[in-house]
């Protein structure tokens, strides 16, 4: 009778099951195998497969597109995944206090990343067009050097005019003490504005045109429409990553930061010994995540390229290496190599778990 | 002193807003470049007429007037329009204003290919009638503002319906336009054309001229259709299917999952997980195989060849995601086994205790499964771009826009190519603004939840 039940309960999960298992069966482990089977093989997809062994993989490293495009996939995950952590990270401890509005702030925040990649894509190539916001914010930050210089100079001698007042009258001061921080602000800004009408500070004649996409042109190895790509990316996917570190910061109890305060802890080892150790699994995570999601590049590849963008071997990517050997424009697709380049990629990314739970991911990393 | 709590107050807030503008800034200056005739002007001019109140009501006037329709504008048989133009002329000189109907196509790109009616061979120009003279200064220079009036005159009779009348006005050199009902779209020759791609826009037409472009430019070449219209179609269509079908089998595997007790379960759990890993590129060559030869044939069964470029494969392939079957799984384990032991003892199948006990307690869960698998599918580029590939008309709203692309960047037509993205946008960004509280805590779910 027992029995009988366990298998009433198998053949229902069955039932339940079924769709789930028709779609994971067919399109992604048969789809998987089938893969690494073309990978041994010389295959165009109309005639059938003939078995070459690991040619496909010595050809593969033999390819300079293919090794520039593993270049770029590696250098662009490392930089982005270590920006995004980074800024998420921070705006996530600035936003994380009990302030009025801070979910509007927060909400607000998230917006770029419910954006697709094809919209995000078409910002990108007109905000870096020659013309673009980026040129003209770059020129107008440039020429307005003068005046962020001065008022940068002026907030520090104000700033040290009030500090050493304060010492003078035998009060505790600190050069972070945000009264006097906004006044020396306020007073190094009305001294800007007064400088600039009485013409002494004057803004440089500066016009920047790089031309981010149509060039070959590399900035520390890395040409400059991936350049392109990494900023925009990074700054979209930052608000997500931020979202996971502002749910792992209300996990850490409030007491812990009132014990190290009442230490006497600072700012900084507060958060180094406190929220960077509690968050260790939240980092992880987002650490994978944004390796995992940055490795498979491909959508602002092909929108980049094309007609009056970047060449191809500026942006080529391992994901597109992939997609432009299954379907080549006017060649027999080499489905073989193809399949080759995706499971390096798959094995980049497995490798990269792996390692993340290798050095101490808990199970809450995965996924 | 200022109060220490006031400053630090003042600071935080501060530090906020700056963040704001990073992060809004580009997309809002995108949006308002693509209203403008030129998105990349030099300098970038947050004020042009695109935003002026006393354009949109000149616009909304015009485009009455022309055929009826304030909205969208036009011009009908029987109708006529008045624009009035103002000129600076410095002293001793003649204004030597000239104006014409120009013979324009409506637009580069797939919007040149179609045959349109010239508004140059129906509408009679009238003018320009002199109304008034009178002396005034414009900067340091010296003269008088000749005020004109310009009739457009469509007869009554047989004739098309015009989307658009263009107009050029030419002066003499060193003559300038001061003032006008509706903004001219741009100067030509160093000012001395003054050049309107559409005197009669109405109100959506003038302000949202581009995404107006954007639908009616785009069209079928067999059927004349808008074809941007119908990706946006298909893309609701096959977010909708998407939706569908990830409630219902996510639901069911994650409650397998989660509550039910067979062989293999952790096994399965964990190439779950695997799969959630592996890049879409490694399977995508199969799968794609496979949908050409009509999942193993069996789509011949019902006359089906292949299931390329069709919605059904696409809808098949992606029955259920890995993530969704996820994300409902770790909601059912949190549910307390409880409520529905007593459905089981009182002799209800899994079957009923899942639709009718469990499933009712989880609209909160559904409905942030419901939401994310919108935005993901309508976002979604990679796999609908290998499927769909022809005819274009069964794009998606995504690769539509690479073939806006491809089709405008040549020409440089930006503005035509922002408005495609951010129109692309606006159903993702009310879903947004309605339930953020599910995008932002969406993310955590399947995350952080153990």
């Amino acid at each position: 009778m027992r029995l009988k039940m366990r298998t009433m309960e198998g053949l229902y999960a069955l039932l339940l099951l079924l769709p789930f298992l028709f779609t994971l069966g067919v399109f992604f482990l048969y789809a998987f195998l089938r893969a690494f089977y073309f990978s041994f093989t010389d295959y165009n997809l109309f005639s059938s497969p003939r078995w070459i062994g690991l040619a496909n993989y010595l050809r593969l490293f033999q390819d300079p597109l293919f090794l520039t495009a593993l270049k770029h996939t590696l250098a662009y995950s490392a930089i982005v995944t270590a920006l995004q952590t980074f800024f998420a990270l921070l705006l996530a401890v600035a936003l994380n206090r009990p302030l009025r509005g801070v979910t509007f702030f927060r909400t607000l925040y998230y917006l770029p990343s419910v954006v697709s990649t094809a919209a995000a894509s078409l910002l990108l190539l007109w905000l870096f067009q020659r013309t673009g916001l980026v040129n003209q914010a770059l020129s107008l930050f440039l020429a307005r050097l003068p005046h962020l210089g001065t008022l940068l100079a002026l907030f520090l001698v104000f700033q040290g005019a009030q500090l050493a007042w304060a010492r003078h009258r035998k009060e505790a001061a600190s050069f972070w003490d945000p009264a006097s921080a906004t006044l020396s602000f306020l007073g190094a800004f009305l001294g800007v504005y007064a400088l600039a009408l009485l013409g002494l500070v004057r803004p440089l004649e500066v016009r920047v045109e790089i031309p981010w996409l149509p060039t070959r042109a590399t900035f520390l190895g890395l040409p400059y429409p991936l350049w392109a790509i990494i900023l925009m990316n990074t700054y979209t996917t930052i608000p997500t990553f931020m979202v996971l570190f502002l749910a792992g910061l209300k996990g850490i109890p409030r007491t812990l930061y009132e014990a190290a305060a009442l230490d006497g802890a600072g700012p900084w080892v507060t958060f180094s010994r406190i929220t960077v150790p509690l968050l260790r699994p939240v980092l992880f995570l987002v650490v994978t995540m944004g390796l995992i999601g940055t490795l498979q590049l491909f959508d602002q590849v092909l929108f980049v390229g094309g007609s009056g963008g970047a060449p191809l071997e500026s942006t080529i990517t391992l994901a597109y290496y992939v997609y432009g050997n299954v379907f080549p424009s006017g060649a027999q697709p080499r489905v073989g190599l193809a399949s080759a380049a995706a499971l390096v990629l798959a094995g980049l990314t497995l490798l990269i778990v792996l390692l993340q739970r290798r050095f101490g991911v808990s199970e809450r990393g995965w996924s | 002193m200022l109060p220490r709590f006031w400053a630090r107050l003042a600071w935080a807030y501060g530090l906020l807003l700056v963040l704001g503008v990073f992060f809004v800034a580009p997309f809002l200056m995108g949006f308002l470049a693509s209203l403008k005739p030129d998105p990349l002007e030099w300098p970038f001019r947050l004020r042009f007429a695109q935003v002026s109140p006393k354009n949109w009501l000149a616009a909304w006037g015009l485009g009455r007037a022309g055929s009826g329709d304030p909205w969208l504008g036009g011009m009908r048989p029987g109708r006529e329009v008045a624009l009035e133009v103002a000129y600076f002329v410095p002293r001793g000189q003649e204004p030597g204003l000239s104006a014409q109907i120009p013979r324009r196509k409506p637009g580069a790109g797939m919007g040149a290919v179609f045959e349109s009616p010239y508004a140059a061979d129906h509408v009679r120009l009238e003018g320009p009638f002199l109304l008034e003279r009178r002396p005034a200064r414009l900067g340091e220079a010296e003269g008088e503002v000749y005020r004109y009036r310009l009739r457009l005159v469509y007869p009554a009779g047989e004739g098309p319906f015009l989307e658009r009348v263009p107009l050029d006005l030419e002066v003499e050199r060193g003559v300038v336009l001061v003032g006008a009902t509706l903004d001219p779209t741009r100067f030509e020759r160093r000012g001395r054309v003054a050049s309107w791609d559409n005197v009669v826009p109405g109100l959506l037409g003038y302000v949202f001229h581009n995404y107006v472009r954007a639908f009616r430019e785009t069209r079928s070449l067999e059927t004349g259709e808008s074809l941007f219209l119908r990706w946006t179609l298909n893309s609701f269509l096959l977010a909708l299917a998407k939706v569908l079908t990830t409630l219902v089998f996510a639901s069911m595997a994650g409650y397998a999952l989660a509550r039910m007790r067979f062989p293999g379960r952790q096994a399965l759990f964990l190439f779950m997980l695997f799969s959630m890993m592996v890049p879409g590129q490694v399977t995508f060559i199969s799968n794609y195989l496979v949908l050409r030869d009509g999942i193993f044939g069996l789509s011949r069964l019902f006359g089906v060849e292949t299931l390329l470029n069709t919605y059904t494969g696409l809808i098949l392939s992606g029955l259920v995601g890995a993530g969704a079957v996820f994300i409902m799984k770790q909601f059912f384990e949190s549910i307390p086994r409880e409520v529905e032991e007593a459905a089981l003892i009182d002799g209800a199948t899994p079957l009923q205790t899942l639709f009718r006990i469990v499933l009712p307690m989880s609209t909160p869960a559904l409905g942030a499964l419901a939401i994310l698998t919108f935005q993901g599918t309508w976002n979604e580029f990679f796999w609908p771009f290998v499927v769909l590939t022809s005819p274009r008309e069964i794009y998606t709203l995504p690769i539509g826009l690479l073939s806006f692309r491809s089709a405008y960047g040549q020409v440089g037509d930006w503005g035509l190519i922002l408005a495609g993205g951010f129109f692309s946008m606006v159903p993702v960004l009310i879903l947004f603004a309605v339930f953020q509280r599910y995008f932002v805590e969406g993310v955590s779910v399947g995350a952080l939840k153990e």
